[in-house]
């Protein structure tokens, strides 16, 4: 586990909601819990891919492809971001 | 190699040069360390290829998808090699009879503008093949393994080095996804992206004997991120400056997720 992974071991959604802004070009105020990730302007699945790959990096997980392609909110991500620490890291 | 592929291969050479290592090496290099440079990485990659082709020097070689000529030029210099190359692409042409005279390997370097589909090689007449990211672009597989395997000797060798979807699976979920399709019309013209079994199936069907499978797709993510940082710096008054960048930057979102980068190395032998 890196330092940076133990210093974000749990999933917080203030975290996700960041680090989904900053790649999407957004304002995270501008994001709420239940937003369609692709309903937002400028995102496209490049850079879903690009959030699923900061996620993995920042919280030392790997992401199953059903939980990569069918993400859709930041619910979701949360949910999903759970979800593998709890079977990558117990 | 379908003539759309030139759309993208016979822009400026001026263009390559602005971005690509000295050398115009328009595929993954080899990094050895954190302190490796794009061209100390794309003369790795050479060795690395002569290695698995197990070169001694002096071997016939030919280059299918032979860009500007990088290969052709480093095995005539460093291994005596008698070195073929072809491509659809005329422009790149031009430029590598211009290096073969100034570089005084005119004995050695041979190079021709013509479609895979439309060469027909000397039976037997190469001791290795060589297919760097070219296969991609020919959408008859199993014709152009077929070809490639008349061309070798008994005991020759292929390299053969692409990128794949990671997957079947990954393939029918992405295949027509705009970022794919901006990459295969958009930038290419044409291209397929196909999993490393099919080419594995594709090689086995041809009748080679596969020697080892390598995957180089970290290689390529660093190799990338070395040609949009030229490119930045480049500037976007360099024509066709965009697309390339938002093609760079969408295989670099892709390595391990979608894509693969995967060398391919085959014998015709028992």
């Amino acid at each position: 586990m890196t330092s940076e992974a133990s210093t974000a071991a749990t999933p917080v959604p203030e975290t996700i909601t960041g680090i989904v802004a900053a790649i999407l070009g957004r304002d995270a105020a501008e994001l709420t819990p239940d937003t369609d990730l692709r309903s937002v302007e400028g995102a496209d699945s490049i850079k879903v891919l690009r959030i699923v790959a900061k996620l993995e990096q920042t919280y030392d997980i790997e992401l199953e492809d059903d939980e990569i392609f069918g993400l859709r909110t930041i619910d979701e991500v949360v949910a999903v971001v759970g979800r593998a620490l709890a079977r990558d890291h117990g | 190699m379908s003539a759309a592929t030139n759309q993208h291969y016979d822009l400026d050479p001026d263009v390559f040069a602005r971005f690509l290592d000295p050398l115009r090496k328009y595929s993954a290099g080899l990094f050895d360390s954190d302190t490796t440079t794009l061209e100390q990485a794309q003369r790795r990659k050479l060795s690395f290829v002569a290695g698995q082709l197990r070169l001694l020097g002096g071997e016939r070689v030919l280059d299918i998808g032979c860009g500007w000529g990088a290969l052709l030029l480093f095995l005539a210099q460093e291994y005596g090699c008698r070195t073929h190359g072809i491509s659809p692409a005329a422009r790149q042409h031009e430029y590598i009879a211009g290096r073969v005279a100034e570089l005084g390997l005119g004995k050695l370097v041979t190079n021709e503008a013509v479609p895979i589909e439309a060469y027909e090689p000397q039976p037997a007449a190469f001791d290795a093949v060589t297919m760097l990211g070219s296969v991609v672009h020919m959408p008859g597989l199993n014709d152009v393994l077929a070809k490639v395997r008349r061309a070798l000797r008994r005991g020759g060798m292929l390299y053969l080095s692409e990128s794949c979807f990671r997957s079947e699976a990954v393939r029918r979920a992405c295949d027509d996804r705009p970022g794919t399709e901006f990459v295969r019309h958009g930038v290419f013209g044409s291209g397929d992206l196909r999993p490393l079994s099919e080419l594995v199936a594709g090689a086995e069907s041809a009748g080679f004997s596969i020697r080892a499978v390598h995957d180089l797709t970290d290689d390529y993510r660093r190799t990338i991120d070395c040609w949009i940082g030229n490119l930045r710096r480049a500037g976007e008054d360099l024509p066709g400056a965009a697309d390339l960048l938002r093609y760079l930057e969408i295989a670099n979102a892709g390595w391990g997720y979608t894509t693969k980068h995967y060398a391919l190395v085959c014998a015709k032998a028992r």
